[in-house]
């Protein structure tokens, strides 16, 4: 009889939705039929990252026929022990039901079905706390070729070529940053991976760094070994516990098994890498910020140029990439980069990770190629609105990011049509709003928050954001004027070209977009409030 | 390269910001956070320009020329963005410009009022959101005044590298804070008060708390002088009204050697003993054991006749004058030459007998001349900084900044001192030898680097003698009998002798812990021996460089206040330089013999010894073994004091003197790295004080000697001509910088560093010297080594920074420090009275446990009057230099 | 409050000895260890590493994560995220404070419990949630919350 291997998600979402108790109720139940290992059986619990579909949680994938069970309950897991694992009998009515038809395929459920997993590839298929489940799906291959058969310069090409783009934010074109900070001089350099994932509501980074943290173990040899630099940095956010751990573990048995350390491979290229956990300060994504933070400081950011690729950790160049960005790098290496440029619009190549969160009726991680409409991923893929109420708005790229209106339903997404919507791609933070939602109480949120996150370090974004904040409470609060939604839009347009960071020259996107889409709301409250005096 | 500004085509160099090329042209762009001194942070974005070629708003602060560039400074855009962010800062800003210290120095009052902002469209703050903080004697902090620009957490940690403050908070919440957010005089803060935040805040939101109230900018005088405390001689503004200083504001000047306007807390804030009621107004005569005030002529006819009167009697060597490292070069000129060509006695000596003696000393004869060899500005330059003996961040602070500076960049750092100093903390190697083991400690050095072919042998051949026999000497040192000698570790002096002769430019700072024992002059040796040995002179940032301590005290040892040499260094026993002096001086009465030292003069007073004249020093507290220095005063036939105060030596005066001082008259001081600096006058003099050069011209003339001086600038004109070293120093050419002597003629620029090619000497010369112990060590009764020196806040005898208001509140009480280990032995607690006890006298003082000081070692400073350290320090003398052995006293210790 | 023993801290210097930067990680392990970071800890730091105690705060009071207070038992964190807010996370915290009796960056009276609000936890797809200590509860409803508390 053949192996059976069962997949329980260990997703933060699916955990805390009961997948300990799941896991626990599987081994019990093994026990009980005494399928140990020494039975002709063999049976075995993974624990995977999440795997995508996190609303569905907790989620068990027996591995061997792909079958799905979402929603599960521990009194499920006897039957499915009974019937599918011992009798290779698919429980039915525990199956998801998708527009009234059970759907049995993991693949072929709405929510994975559209999709295409580059970055994802791994999370949710291996435990990331067993290397050789990563070594079995080519772990370190694309570092063994990079070694072995490319030149530094050979590898950057071939990331140029791939048209990859970095995912944390800026879109800037990785292939080119990693050049600038080879050709940069000294001895000394470091490359980082941005792992703060500040934006609330994205949360692909802490996916991928539970699920598959060696794809970025690999992927920073890679571009250690392109930029000359033979120490790495993982820069992730104190709230992110389990990142932290299957990091580390994954860190060290890298470690051991030599591919990380001295002499890689057998060549003379090292490369170390060391976990630094942030604390708390959504600033500190922004990449000199960040580096201010490693260096033991306040996560204050500085003027550019210099940049980083020239002068960042230590005053030594320095690449920043972020975490999606380096899930990209290794398939790059492995298949090529004119597969990968394959994929995609024209200026924007490859998939890019939404996490999609709000009033869908299913939220979770969702990849797929840039260009996807808007309408693919709401309707489609994560069921459209719940609880059958209107689609009124989306919010992409969180809080630098903007609110798009149902007219861009059919908006293709990729760098340039988002940002000329009046939004930006940002890291892929998606929240789906439905009609009951306020818009100006939705940019008052977003304002808060950079309010809040605001380093202090330059006038426009401390006092500025906290002034278009009391504006804009007035305004909530019926107090408002037309006067106030000018003084509103002149201050935001001044915070936005004046201030020292990407923090503050964003903040006033969702104030600015909500006003430009939806200024027909502000107005109501304002003329509730002139007809109130 | 050429950028266009406003439509106006510019030609720049390569590197400069837009700001830079703007300012440069005339242009005018409004800043807050920026300041040429410091680096730019592009914070308060008021600099704001528009580049054309992006169409972006930038910081001109921070965007460096591109050529080809066009910008825009005027432009609508860019006027609206920063109208619009002076409006943002206003909107959180206290309009109290009514009250504010900063009225009319307040670049935000300045902009507000440029761009015309009255009150804030986004509504003026009400409340306030921080409390002010005024937890100490010198500066408050008002947060809600604050902009945020940082100037004061880059010049504190940047240039003062104190860092005593930061940011705290983040957002909107930000301000400046020190250490656990207590305040600048909080537990944990390290701020010492220098005041640097202070002058660069273009707000009020810190201000100097003695001169609240008392004047705003507008309402000052300037005046640009020389700091009248150590031997850096920074310089600084006196800003002055109705006849008193209020304030002491930076001078930021290049060539100076404090060109980012640094300064310590004395020089800041020790200026109201320049106006403190006790300030001698009128000449006092003792009659009947108590002084009455009386008119000039009286006084000064009275000392004429005493002096003649003596010197007819006694003959010219009865008498002998101190004078002081505290006057100007003109006057200490005036004295030696009042004492050698009307008295004719060369019996004439000051403080630096209890100083540098040693150093002068030594130096000349491994080098030929006595000064600190290279310059301030070249701390930066060096590799390697070699302290020992000197503790630079209380004694000499701005040049404690400098190395502290140089250390954060890249400079390398060794520090021997018996004590755990603050520099110690930063070194690379920090060793705390047993006091007075320093030729032992310095042999070691020398010893592993001769051993490890680590001498600088080309050097050797080159440019000194005597090698062999050094060579032979240091054989004997082994870092292993060293340790015993020392107790530092063979392993951290190997270490350090590595380091040492591994920098390619490795400069030695020492002062008082080196000088001033028996051992001075043998001690001062050892270090030029490693100079040598290291080839360590005569370069750029390397050197041999002994940190002067008095505000005049190189000048008035270079102008023969002392008792061996004329002025620039010239042997009274040179029969051919007597003859010069004779006929310059047109006199008879020079004597070839050489006179009698401080310590000398009190040990023959009332027997060779009839007649004192005192200028500026106050020796009752500062000269050793204070119970005999009081009986010597006592036994005197005649004793005159000129000084600012009725000091504790004027009190045992027959006649006292009141002399201006430095705030009130012109002149010159020279600073440690042999440069003469102006002194100008800011006020007037209180009440019918005068100029020492006025007294003493008045006193010569009433002798006979016609002393017909117009201005200070006549007597350094005379100086000019008998003085090779300061043969080109004239007063017009002393300018905003001064001059570096050596300084032949009026062409030559003076000299930066000394010893380049050639040594004053020839050839540099080895003086291998062996280990000989201080004259005191512990035994069953004296149990404890008692060191003596100084710390930040006070200075010498306390005349001016103990008649300062804020520094004395803010250290009022004499102490001593001891080890946590001794303190629990003999159960004391910090603050408990003690007394201490030598075999000369006993003092009793307040406690300060820690562990600055070893086990078995106390440190006491000389300061306080009340506490007088010297009624037990150790007059024996170095036997060439004739230093007494300040740093070393066996004593014991009890709890009272 | 039982007075800190600094030396037993000694090992987490040790482990970053040699290592540039340590500052914050130093810092972490401190305050996962004694639970927060007082004054003495900070001069303890300063002395260790050598860095300024102005610094040390300013880093401290940088970041939220970095507490000078001693925290109660547990630590909820509610989770004002994106997701979180739109699906209710206000009403969450208002119950909250009604429930403890406190307002967030508090410690209840018993000691047992202070409240934080966090950025986002990544766990948007179980909107609203807190975290208690390392748990996550998602899927809230403002009624749910006393039952939650009562479990610890
Ligand atoms: N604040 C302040 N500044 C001053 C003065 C002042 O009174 N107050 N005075 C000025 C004057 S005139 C002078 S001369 C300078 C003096 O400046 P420094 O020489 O720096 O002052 P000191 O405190 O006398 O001694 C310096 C160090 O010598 C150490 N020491 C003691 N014994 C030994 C020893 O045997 N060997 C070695 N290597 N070190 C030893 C002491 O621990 C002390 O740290 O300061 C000048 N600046
Ligand atoms: N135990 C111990 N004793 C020491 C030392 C030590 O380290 N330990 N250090 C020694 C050293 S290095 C030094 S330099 C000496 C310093 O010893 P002193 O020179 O005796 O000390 P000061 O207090 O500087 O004395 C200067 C005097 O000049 C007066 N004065 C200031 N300005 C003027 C002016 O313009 N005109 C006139 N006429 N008077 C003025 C002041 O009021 C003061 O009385 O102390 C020495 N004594
Ligand atoms: C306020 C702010 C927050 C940011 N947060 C993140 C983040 O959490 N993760 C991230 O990868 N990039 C973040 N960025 C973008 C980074 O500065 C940087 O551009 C990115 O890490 C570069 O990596 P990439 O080229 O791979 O995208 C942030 C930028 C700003 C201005
Ligand atoms: S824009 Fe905001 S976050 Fe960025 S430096 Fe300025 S104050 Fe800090
Ligand atoms: S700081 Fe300047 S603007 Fe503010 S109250 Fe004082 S003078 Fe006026
Ligand atoms: S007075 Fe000096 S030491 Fe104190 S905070 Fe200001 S700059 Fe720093
Ligand atoms: S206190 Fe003054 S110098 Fe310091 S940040 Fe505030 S305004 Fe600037
Ligand atoms: S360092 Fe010396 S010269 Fe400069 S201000 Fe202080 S006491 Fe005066
Ligand atoms: S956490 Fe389980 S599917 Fe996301
Ligand atoms: S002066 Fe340029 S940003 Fe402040
Ligand atoms: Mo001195």
């Amino acid at each position: 009889m053949a192996k059976k291997e069962i997949l329980i998600c260990a997703g933060t979402a699916c955990l805390s939705a009961g997948a300990e108790e799941i896991k626990d109720k599987f081994k019990e139940e093994i026990k009980e039929l005494n399928l140990t290992e020494d039975y002709e059986t063999k049976t075995v619990i993974s624990n995977t990252g999440c795997i995508g579909p996190c609303s569905l949680g907790p989620i068990a994938i027996v591995k061997d026929d792909n079958t799905f069970y979402g929603h599960l309950k521990t009194e499920d897991v006897a039957r499915i022990v009974r019937e599918h694992l011992l009798n290779g009998r698919v429980v039915e009515d525990l199956l998801t039901e998708e527009e009234g038809e059970k759907v049995e395929d993991f693949k072929e459920i709405r929510f994975m079905k559209k999709q295409k997993r580059i970055a994802l590839r791994n999370t949710g298929i291996i435990d990331p706390n067993k290397i050789e489940e990563y070594l079995e799906r080519d772990g370190y291959q694309a570092l063994k070729t990079v070694l072995n058969e490319l030149t530094p310069l050979e590898v950057i090409e071939e990331i140029k070529a791939s048209g990859l783009r970095g995912r944390g934010g800026a879109g800037f074109p990785t292939g080119l940053k990693w050049s600038f900070a080879h050709q940069a001089a000294g001895e000394q350099k470091y490359i980082i991976c941005n792992a703060d994932e500040g934006d609330p509501g994205a949360f692909m980074d802490r996916s991928i760094l539970e699920g598959d943290p060696h794809s970025i173990i690999e992927a920073m040899a890679v571009a250690g070994y392109a930029i000359g630099a033979d120490q790495g940095f993982v820069y992730v956010r104190a709230e992110y516990p389990l990142a932290v751990k299957n990091l580390k573990i994954a860190i060290r048995a890298a470690e051991n098994n030599g591919y990380l350390g001295s002499n890689i491979y057998g060549s003379d290229f090292s490369f170390n890498l060391e976990v630094r956990v942030g604390a708390g300060a959504f600033v500190c994504g922004e990449e000199t910020a960040l580096i201010a933070s490693i260096e033991g400081k306040r996560g204050q950011p500085s003027t550019k140029p210099p940049y980083p690729a020239n002068s960042g950790l230590w005053g030594k160049p320095t690449v920043i990439n972020n975490v999606e960005t380096l899930a990209n790098i290794v398939p790059i290496i492995n298949k090529g980069s004119q597969w990968f440029s394959s994929i995609g619009t024209e200026k924007s190549k490859g998939t890019k990770v939404f996490a999609v969160a709000g009033d869908v009726k299913e939220t979770g991680l969702v990849e797929v190629p840039m260009g996807t409409t808007l309408r693919e991923i709401v309707f489609e893929i994560a069921g459209g609105i719940a609880d059958g109420k209107e689609f009124k708005a989306a919010q992409i790229g969180g809080p630098s990011g903007g609110t798009i209106p149902k007219e861009y339903l059919d908006l293709k997404i990729d760098y340039e049509s988002v940002k000329e919507a009046g939004a930006i791609v940002g890291s892929g933070g998606l929240v789906i709003m439905d009609e009951d939602n306020s818009m100006v109480d939705v940019a008052r949120f977003f304002l808060d928050f950079t309010e809040d996150e605001s380093c202090g370090k330059c006038t426009p974004c401390r006092v500025g954001t906290k002034r278009m904040l009391d504006i804009l409470e007035k305004i909530l609060d019926g107090k408002g004027s037309q006067q106030d939604l000018d003084k509103l839009e002149e201050l935001g347009n001044v915070v936005k070209e004046t201030s020292l960071c990407g923090l503050g020259q964003t903040a006033p996107n969702p104030v600015l977009s909500t006003l430009k889409y939806f200024r027909e709301e502000y107005e109501e409250l304002i003329n509730t409030a002139e007809e109130g005096n | 390269m050429e950028i266009t500004i406003d439509k106006q085509k510019i030609e720049v160099e390569k590197g400069k910001t837009v700001l830079e090329a703007a300012e440069e042209n005339g242009i005018a762009i409004p800043t807050l956070c920026h300041s040429p001194f410091l680096e730019d942070v592009g914070a308060c974005r008021m600099c704001l320009i528009e580049d054309l070629a992006d169409g972006k708003l930038k910081t001109s602060c921070t965007t460096e020329v591109k050529d080809g560039m066009e910008v825009l400074t005027k432009s609508k855009r860019v006027e609206d963005s920063r109208r619009t962010i002076l409006d943002l800062l206003i909107s959180d800003h206290p309009l109290d410009c009514m009250t504010c210290e900063a009225d009319g120095s307040c670049t935000l009052q300045d902009l507000a009022y440029q761009y015309g902002i009255e009150r804030s469209s986004y509504g003026t703050k009400s409340e306030p959101r921080f409390k002010v903080e005024r937890d100490n004697e010198f500066i408050e902090l008002d947060p809600d005044k604050c902009i945020l620009c940082g100037k004061c957490i880059r010049v504190d940690q940047d240039i003062q590298c104190s860092d005593a403050i930061d940011f705290v908070e983040r957002g909107f919440q930000t301000k400046v804070g020190a250490a656990s957010d207590e305040g600048l005089g909080g537990e944990d803060s390290t701020c010492v008060f220098c005041g640097q935040c202070v002058e660069l805040c273009p707000t009020g939101a810190l201000s100097y708390i003695p001169s609240q109230k008392k004047g705003r900018e507008y309402n000052f005088e300037k005046t640009v002088t020389t700091c009248p405390y150590c031997g850096v001689g920074c310089q600084l503004e006196l800003k002055t009204k109705d006849r008193k200083v209020i304030e002491v504001g930076s001078v930021y000047r290049e060539g100076t050697p404090n060109p980012y306007g640094e300064a310590c807390v004395k020089g800041r804030f020790g200026y109201d003993f320049i106006n403190h009621p006790d300030r001698l107004k009128k000449p006092l005569i003792k009659r009947n054991g108590k002084f009455e005030e009386a008119e000039w002529e009286e006084a000064l006819s009275l000392v004429a006749e005493k002096l003649t009167e003596i010197k007819d009697e006694y003959g010219g060597r009865a008498l002998a004058g101190l004078s002081s490292a505290k006057c100007t070069n003109e006057e200490n000129y005036l004295m030696q030459k009042f004492m050698r060509a009307v008295i004719g006695t060369n019996s004439v000596d000051h403080c630096a007998r209890l100083c540098h003696a040693s150093t002068v000393a030594g130096l000349v004869k491994a080098f030929g001349s006595g000064a600190m060899t290279n310059s301030i500005s070249e701390i930066e330059g060096s590799d390697l900084i070699f302290v020992i003996g000197s503790n630079p961040t209380e004694n000499h602070p701005v040049i404690g900044s400098k190395m502290k500076k140089a250390h954060k960049n890249r400079t390398k750092l060794i520090v021997a001192d018996p004590r755990q100093i603050e520099l110690s903390g930063l070194a690379e190697v920090a060793v705390q030898q047993q006091p007075g083991t320093d030729v032992a400690l310095l042999n070691g050095l020398m010893h592993v680097i001769i051993e490890e072919g680590l001498a600088d042998q080309e050097f050797i051949a080159e440019r000194t003698e005597n090698y062999e026999y050094l060579a032979s000497v240091v054989e004997d040192y082994t870092p292993e009998k060293v340790a015993e000698i020392t107790g530092v570790e063979a392993a951290k002096i190997k270490k350090a002798a590595r380091l040492f002769a591994e920098a390619d430019k490795a400069a030695i700072y020492f002062a008082m812990g080196i000088t001033q024992h028996r051992t001075g002059t043998d001690n001062v040796l050892s270090v030029a021996n490693l100079a040598l040995l290291t080839g360590n002179v005569g370069r750029e940032s390397t050197g041999v460089n002994p940190l002067r301590g008095q505000n005049n005290v190189q000048g008035a040892c270079d102008l023969g206040a002392l008792s061996n040499v004329y002025p620039g260094y010239q042997s009274v026993e040179d029969p051919e330089i007597k003859e010069k002096f004779a006929r310059a001086w047109e006199t008879e009465e020079l004597s070839a013999e050489v006179g009698l030292t401080v310590v000398e003069i009190f040990k023959q007073a009332g027997e060779d010894i009839r007649g004192l004249y005192i200028i500026g020093e106050n020796p009752v507290i500062s000269d050793p073994d204070q119970r005999h220095i009081e009986e010597a005063l006592d036994s005197l036939d005649f004793l005159v004091v000129e000084d600012i105060f009725l000091t504790e030596t004027a009190q045992f005066a027959d006649v006292v003197l009141p002399a201006a001082c430095f705030a009130e008259k012109e002149g010159s001081f020279t600073n440690t790295e042999r440069r003469i600096q102006k002194v100008n006058k800011a006020i007037g003099p209180p009440g019918e004080a005068r100029a020492d050069w006025k007294i003493i011209s008045e006193i010569s003339t009433r002798m006979g000697y016609q002393m017909n001086y117009d201005s200070p600038a006549d007597i350094m004109a005379e100086i000019a001509e008998v003085t090779p070293i300061y043969g080109g120093i004239y007063a017009d050419r002393l300018g905003d910088q001064g001059l570096q002597w050596p300084c032949k003629d009026r062409e030559d620029p003076g000299t930066k560093f000394l010893h380049q090619g050639e040594f004053a000497r020839g050839k540099g010369k080895f003086h291998p010297v062996t280990y000989i112990p201080p004259a005191e060590e512990v035994d069953d009764e004296y149990d404890y080594i008692m060191m003596t020196g100084r710390m930040l806040y006070h200075f010498h005898t306390g005349t001016m920074t103990r008649n300062s208001e804020p520094i004395d509140k803010h250290e009022p009480d004499a102490y001593l420090e001891i080890n946590k280990k001794d303190a629990k032995k003999l159960r004391i607690k910090e603050g408990d009275r003690v007394r201490v006890t030598s075999r000369r006298g006993e003092v009793e003082t307040n406690v300060r446990i820690g562990d600055r000081v070893q086990p078995g070692q106390i440190f006491m400073p000389f300061h306080y009057a009340e506490s007088p350290a010297n009624r037990l320090t150790n007059p024996v003398l170095d036997k060439d230099a004739k230093i007494p052995e300040l740093k070393v006293t066996a004593v014991k210790i009890e709890k009272v | 409050m039982a007075a800190i023993k600094l030396s037993a801290l000694d090992h987490i210097f040790e482990k970053y000895e040699g290592k540039k930067g340590k500052l914050i990680p130093v810092l972490h392990e401190i305050q996962e260890e004694v639970g927060y970071l007082p004054v003495e800890v900070q001069r303890y730091v300063s002395e260790k590493l050598g860095v300024a105690m102005s610094k040390i705060y300013g880093v401290i009071s940088f970041y939220s994560f970095f507490t000078t207070e001693p925290k109660g038992e547990h630590t909820i964190g509610v989770c004002m995220g994106t997701a979180c807010y739109v699906k209710g996370a206000e009403d969450i915290l208002n119950r909250l404070k009604e429930e403890l009796g406190i307002e967030t960056g508090q410690t209840t009276a018993d000691n047992k419990f202070t409240m934080t609000m966090t950025r986002c936890l990544g766990t948007c797809s179980m909107a609203p949630v807190i975290m208690i200590d390392d748990q996550v509860h998602g899927n809230l409803e403002a009624e749910k919350i006393p039952e939650i508390i009562n479990k610890y």
